[in-house]
């Protein structure tokens, strides 16, 4: 199989004249069609739009007009983005014929920008029930070894680009769920700052707490993709008039400088990490201060206060959007989903409001930590993928998760890799950030991706 | 901080009243999540101060 392109490397080469979008393609179709059957990563394959997208991207690469760096770029889409004629399922009975008439926000974007759309992208149900073995399709297999979890919910983008099948995706962020899969797929994943991309036309889980976002292989990719989505849709009520920043901006000029603060009981005491896991985190930092960063540990509340707020609201938000199809479609739901969701109904309205009264504490104390910070750092998984059979149905509520305190916050993180556990599986680590200060994530990524050897390592499957 | 208890019976009156058809089975299977959720509803309802304002909107701008 040929070798797997970054969108970075892709995008200079179509500019350049060097490689043909509709060859890129062909390529990435051909090896969909190899390995996804053993990864569930597709819910559908959409080869002809593909095909079209491609034609039209080299008909701009030949008449010297492309429209960017996303120009010609293989991408596909999680399947809760509403994609015009293109069924659109939330990987749910419920939604199994559903059509709709409009792009998503982010999805016209990324055509805009000449992206080429390979299909939709598994995902647990309404981004949330899984993995279930009991919905139409099954879930996605991790390409480190198809035995393992790929986390959730966007599974199927996680799994994609991890086994090269496209080299960007989308996914949506209410409790981690582009940093989970991110982290056990061995990818990179960012969730921006709440209100910064548009989440019209995503079907939603939990409002306050939804975020959608681009995963990539690379940071720089990332970047490079949040730039093709980013900006303000007055058909979101959360989308900020802000001004987008040049997420690409500060990538190259290294860490010096910085100010870095580790959390460091989230991943020791409150939800012990694998060694790996510390591991790596520690490494990472040693790479920061050798490389002129300032880094020092910092306190917030434990993590379970983050995790408590974060899951009650979403669960009272989600219940609240499917009650009505609970009460008369309630077989057609997967067990897992319905059975999570049902949870809302064992608490009061006095219990939301004080979470959400916890929550401004919250947001106030990670304010104020972070007035002297540029970077927050934390675990992103708790250690490698487990069996995707060992996955509890209370699994995602029973310990604290490192991704909900910015789903919480509303800030920026990034989930990048940081080499591999005893199993082989990757393991990871999170920055976080400031609101509206992405570019500073990237380049402190990008300085810790191109300083060490884990973009060098695909899966067995994919070499 | 204390944890309210929930029971099978308590848990079925709950989900009735939500209008969930869930089959007493079904029931009894979801009885360990609602004990995982009253220990967070015990973790956000440690006291306040009277005068923490709910996060109806929080400020993304703050710096």
């Amino acid at each position: 199989m040929s070798a797997i392109l970054t969108i970075a490397e892709a995008g200079k080469q179509i500019a350049a004249k060097k490689l043909s979008p509709v060859e890129l393609t062909k390529t990435h179709l051909d090896r969909i069609r190899k390995l996804d059957p053993q990864l569930n990563a597709f819910l559908l394959v959409t080869e002809e739009r593909a095909l079209a997208d491609a034609r039209a991207a080299e008909a701009r690469q030949m008449s010297g007009t492309l429209r960017g760096p996303l120009d010609g770029i293989p991408i596909a889409h999680k399947d809760i983005y509403n994609t015009a004629g293109i069924r659109t399922t939330a990987h749910s009975k419920l939604l199994e014929d559903n059509v709709p008439t409009r792009d998503a926000h982010t999805v016209k974007k990324w055509a805009d920008a000449g992206t080429v759309m390979l299909g939709k992208l598994s995902t647990h149900e309404f981004a949330f029930g899984g993995p279930s073995f009991d919905l139409p399709w099954p879930p996605a297999r991790n390409p480190w070894n198809r035995e393992h979890f790929t986390a959730g919910s966007s599974s199927g983008t996680g799994a994609a680009i991890a086994a090269g099948l496209i080299l960007g995706g989308t996914g949506s962020d209410t409790g981690g769920s582009i940093r989970g899969p991110a982290a056990l797929c061995g990818i990179a994943g960012i969730k921006p700052t709440y209100g910064l991309s548009s989440r019209a036309g995503i079907l939603p889980l939990a409002f306050s707490l939804d975020h959608a976002g681009p995963m990539a292989w690379t940071s720089e990719d990332c970047a490079l993709l949040l730039q093709g989505m980013a900006g303000h849709d007055p058909e979101d009520p959360a989308s900020v008039d802000h001004p987008v920043a040049n997420f690409t901006a500060e990538i190259g000029k290294g860490v010096k400088g910085l100010r870095i603060g580790v959390v460091r009981h989230f991943f020791e005491t409150d939800h012990r990490a694998s060694d790996a896991t510390r591991a790596g985190i520690d490494a990472a930092m040693d790479f920061f201060r050798k490389e002129g960063a300032e880094v020092r540990d910092i306190t917030l509340s434990p993590a379970a206060e983050y995790h408590a707020v974060g899951y009650l609201l979403m669960i009272n938000e989600a219940f609240t959007l499917h009650a009505p199809w609970m009460r008369d479609r309630f077989k057609d739901y997967g067990e897992l989903f319905r059975d999570r969701i049902a949870l809302a109904a064992t608490f009061s309205g006095a219990d939301i409001v004080q979470a959400t009264r916890r929550r401004r504490v919250l947001c106030r104390e990670m304010a104020t930590a972070m007035e002297d910070l540029d970077i927050i750092v934390s675990a992103s998984q708790p250690g490698e993928a487990p069996r995707i059979v060992d996955v509890a149905k209370w699994a995602n509520m029973e310990k604290p998760s490192f991704t909900m305190p910015c789903n919480v916050t509303g800030f920026p993180a990034i989930s990048l890799c940081t080499g591999f556990g005893q199993g082989g599986l990757p393991v990871s680590m999170q920055l976080s950030g400031k609101p509206f200060t992405e570019p500073t994530l990237f380049r402190a990524a990008h300085a810790y991706e191109t300083a060490t050897p884990w973009r060098n390592k695909r899966p067995a499957m994919v070499r | 901080m204390s944890t309210p208890p929930i029971d099978e019976a308590t848990l079925r009156v709950l989900l009735v009243r939500a209008g969930l058809p869930h089959s007493p089975e079904q029931v009894k299977a979801i009885l360990p999540g609602a004990e995982i959720i009253q220990r967070l509803i015990a973790r956000v309802n440690a006291p306040l101060p009277r005068e923490a304002e709910p996060a109806l909107t929080f400020d993304v701008e703050q710096k």
